[in-house]
């Protein structure tokens, strides 16, 4: 009875991993960067990234949702970031695509802050409950200090001194004229 | 001249030639001044995106031109009033349509004085970056609703009131209300009571706007409900300052 | 008549303020308005000023049953009780800026503050007057239009002897060559006696009575006495006009008697013992009877009364 067993176990394993197979291949995402993006990113300067979701299976994907991700990896900072003021496009949702389907989406990006990222594009759609991701894209912002003490001191000492320097030869007139 | 003018012109003299009128616009400086140098003395805040940076200017001096407004609103009346010089005016040949006009563009003049104080410093931390002269342009154009209404709401609390303290405290406590939303953060103003709130709220109108056009570079048309908005404000307390100068009780 | 007012009532957040008041100045008179506090006077202003309507009663400004309120002010000179100036503005910027609402100055600012005692202050500010200056800007401020009426609040307040001759000379002069009509609220009854041809008692927001001094002077005559302090003693003590007798002398104070069927107005008795037999008057005390006490006889009954609404 052994061999028998054995039999059947190779036989129904391709079968049941070929259906695990079959679902996890639904959808195939894939991630680049925009041509134009700079090739040393600094702090302000806007990126572009293009993904492109292709239905590899033979039934419509409906309900789809799409999402950017950007997590820091700078050592000893490591975290998940809040796009809030990075990027105003942070997802699609709603799309169906047909067998064979694809859906190309552009994802704009501002860099706010300095350290090493890495983006990555989440999709899954209504009937799922499998999470597809693209490959990872990782990058590094230069640090660039943007507040220049030689504008700010002069203005934020001069202005007020101004304005007491004002006050105070006036209330001298005043109390000149007494 | 006539007598909204002459009252505007007083209005206007009185920021630059009495003390008290210097000294909101010393305490105006001394507060983005403040925020300048934190900017400078803090590394993380140093370190912020440029556009970031004009974005908390911008609202900095939008809320406090705000808190200055109310003031001059809340002293508008009933200051003169408890100082004894509202009588003179009242027994002038003045409409009170003029009397509420003149101090009226009083307030314009006062956020003008602020606006024009802010640029030094929106220029110290703008220069070189992006969308500083959108953050000048919107400033006026989101800004002066917002910090106008605020002073025209004080105002006319300050007629019905004949206090002093009553209409700023009032007053203050709107302005804190309306601000109140921007303290929750995004998600707490992502559900529906928050949208529905920042949706009538001129404060949030504006900050949005900031927001959406410093930051994010969003077009002009995009803001077109957020200007409705700041503009019915605007039109709204400017009526309700109208419509409540009455004549005060004479002695 | 520059106004004529009568019967006018008025009623303010429910209480009735005016019930039965009347008012009639002519040009070139001066008129005193007597009153206990709450009585009345300030709201009478406030009506003859446009600020409020009556409810009742008819009134009748400058010759005209109707005329736009603002139109109206522009006629009138008020000096309120309070003097409310702006302390950082100087004493002639303020002027100037004043008159703008009544079509700019008729007369330089200085030559205004020179007419009224203050021709060396223009340029300071007027945080640094003193209380009896300030009073004296307040009246060059009622003065800066020309107007044909004045209305004036205590104008004597805070004004040391010499002080509140001055305005006195000054209204005496306005009424007589200007043809002005004054309108003076104030408790002082000597001022009164002093300066006025009319008088009105109201009380409790009714008008008791309303006459000429001489009326009130023929009415309750008998004893009149007066004493007077002088700059300096009269040349001719024996010399006075008639109807005025000399009884007494007394450390500096001058005792007189004005005669029962004296016709003069009590204004004009001062002017001639002034002008026409030398006399430097420096003040003017009535003495018993007379309008103390008729002021106290008619407003007794101001303690039912309702009083007047205060700010």
């Amino acid at each position: 009875m052994k061999p028998l067993r054995q039999y059947l176990f190779a036989i129904l394993l391709p079968l049941l991993l070929g259906v695990s197979m079959a679902q996890a291949a639904d959808l195939s995402i894939k991630l680049e960067p925009d041509q134009s993006n700079p090739v040393t990113p600094t702090m302000g300067d806007a990126m572009h990234f293009h993904s492109r979701i292709h239905n590899d299976s033979a039934h419509p994907v409906e309900g789809l949702v799409a999402w950017i991700s950007l997590v820091e990896v700078t050592p000893g900072r490591e975290q998940p970031m809040d796009l809030e003021d990075w990027s105003a496009h942070k997802a699609v949702a709603g799309a169906t695509l047909a067998p064979g389907a694809a859906l190309t989406t552009d994802w704009p990006m501002r860099l706010i802050q300095s350290g090493d990222y890495r983006v990555v594009i989440s999709a899954t759609d209504r009937n799922e409950q499998t999470v597809y991701t693209s490959p990872t894209l990782q990058f590094h912002v230069a640090r660039k200090p943007i507040i220049e003490s030689s504008r700010i001191l002069p203005v934020a000492f001069g202005l007020p001194l101004l304005i007491g320097g004002v006050m105070t030869y006036r209330g001298w007139r005043q109390r000149r004229c007494t | 001249m006539s007598a909204t003018t002459q009252i505007a012109r007083k209005e206007r003299w009185a920021l630059l030639q009495d003390q008290r009128g210097l000294g909101w616009l010393l305490a105006f400086s001394a507060v983005l001044s403040a925020f300048a140098l934190l900017l400078i003395s803090n590394q993380e805040l140093s370190l912020l995106d440029n556009a970031q940076v004009v974005y908390m200017l911008a609202g900095t001096v939008t809320t406090a031109g705000a808190v200055i407004a109310v003031i001059l609103g809340a002293d508008a009346f009933a200051g003169e009033r408890e100082r004894g010089t509202l009588v003179p005016l009242l027994i002038a040949p003045i409409r009170t349509s003029e009397l509420v006009n003149g101090k009226a563009l009083g307030l314009v003049s006062a956020w003008g004085l602020m606006y024009l104080l802010s640029l030094p410093y929106l220029w110290a931390v703008g220069a070189g970056g992006q969308n500083l002269v959108q953050a000048i342009l919107y400033l006026v154009l989101f800004g002066t609703p917002v910090v106008l209404g605020f002073g025209y709401l004080a105002m006319a609390l300050s007629v019905r009131s004949g206090s002093v303290l009553t209409s700023l405290l009032t007053s203050l406590i709107v302005l804190l209300f309306t601000a109140s939303p921007l303290l929750l953060g995004p998600g707490l103003r992502n559900s529906t009571i928050g949208r529905a709130l920042d949706a009538v709220n001129p404060f949030s109108g504006a900050l949005n706007t900031y927001d959406a056009v410093i930051i994010d570079s969003d077009p002009f048309l995009a803001q077109l409900p957020r200007l409705t908005l700041v503009l019915a404000w605007l039109a709204v307390t400017f009526l309700a300052a109208r419509t409540t100068a009455h004549r005060p009780r004479f002695h | 008549m520059l106004v004529d007012a009568n019967h006018l009532k008025l009623t303010l957040n429910g209480r009735a303020i005016l019930q039965d008041v009347s008012v009639h100045i002519e040009r070139g008179e001066i008129y005193g308005l007597l009153g206990p506090n709450g009585a009345g006077k300030s709201t009478t202003i406030a009506v003859l000023l446009g600020l409020y309507a009556p409810d009742a009663g008819d009134l009748r400004l400058f010759d005209q049953a109707r005329g736009h309120p603002v139109e109206l002010r522009g006629r009138i000179g008020v000096m309120p009780e309070r003097a409310g100036f702006y302390e950082w503005m100087s004493a002639s910027d303020y002027l100037a800026w004043y008159a703008g609402f009544y079509g700019g100055l008729q007369q330089p600012a200085a030559d205004l503050l020179r007419l009224v005692g203050l021709g060396d202050s223009g340029k300071r500010p007027v945080g640094q007057f003193s209380r009896g200056m300030q009073q004296r800007l307040a009246l060059a401020r009622a003065l800066v239009d020309g107007p044909e009426l004045l209305i004036l609040d205590e104008p004597t307040n805070g004004l040391d002897p010499r002080g509140r001759r001055e305005i006195h000379d000054l209204l005496l002069r306005l009424a007589g060559e200007r043809n002005v009509g004054i309108l003076l609220c104030t408790h002082l009854l000597d001022d009164v006696e002093r300066l006025c041809s009319r008088i009105g008692i109201i009380d409790g927001g009714r008008t008791r009575l309303e006459a000429s001094l001489q009326e009130l002077a023929s009415a309750h005559a008998a004893g009149r006495r007066f004493r007077l302090r002088l700059e300096r003693p009269p040349a001719d003590p024996s010399s006075l006009p008639s109807g005025l007798t000399l009884t007494s002398e007394s450390q500096g104070w001058w005792q007189c008697l004005v005669a029962p069927d004296n016709t003069a107005p009590l204004p004009t008795l001062w002017e001639d013992l002034l002008v026409g037999h030398g006399w430097e008057i420096a003040e003017i005390h009535a003495e018993g009877g007379g309008l103390e006490a008729l002021y106290l006889q008619l407003t007794a009954s101001s303690k039912n009364e309702v009083k007047e609404e205060t700010t």
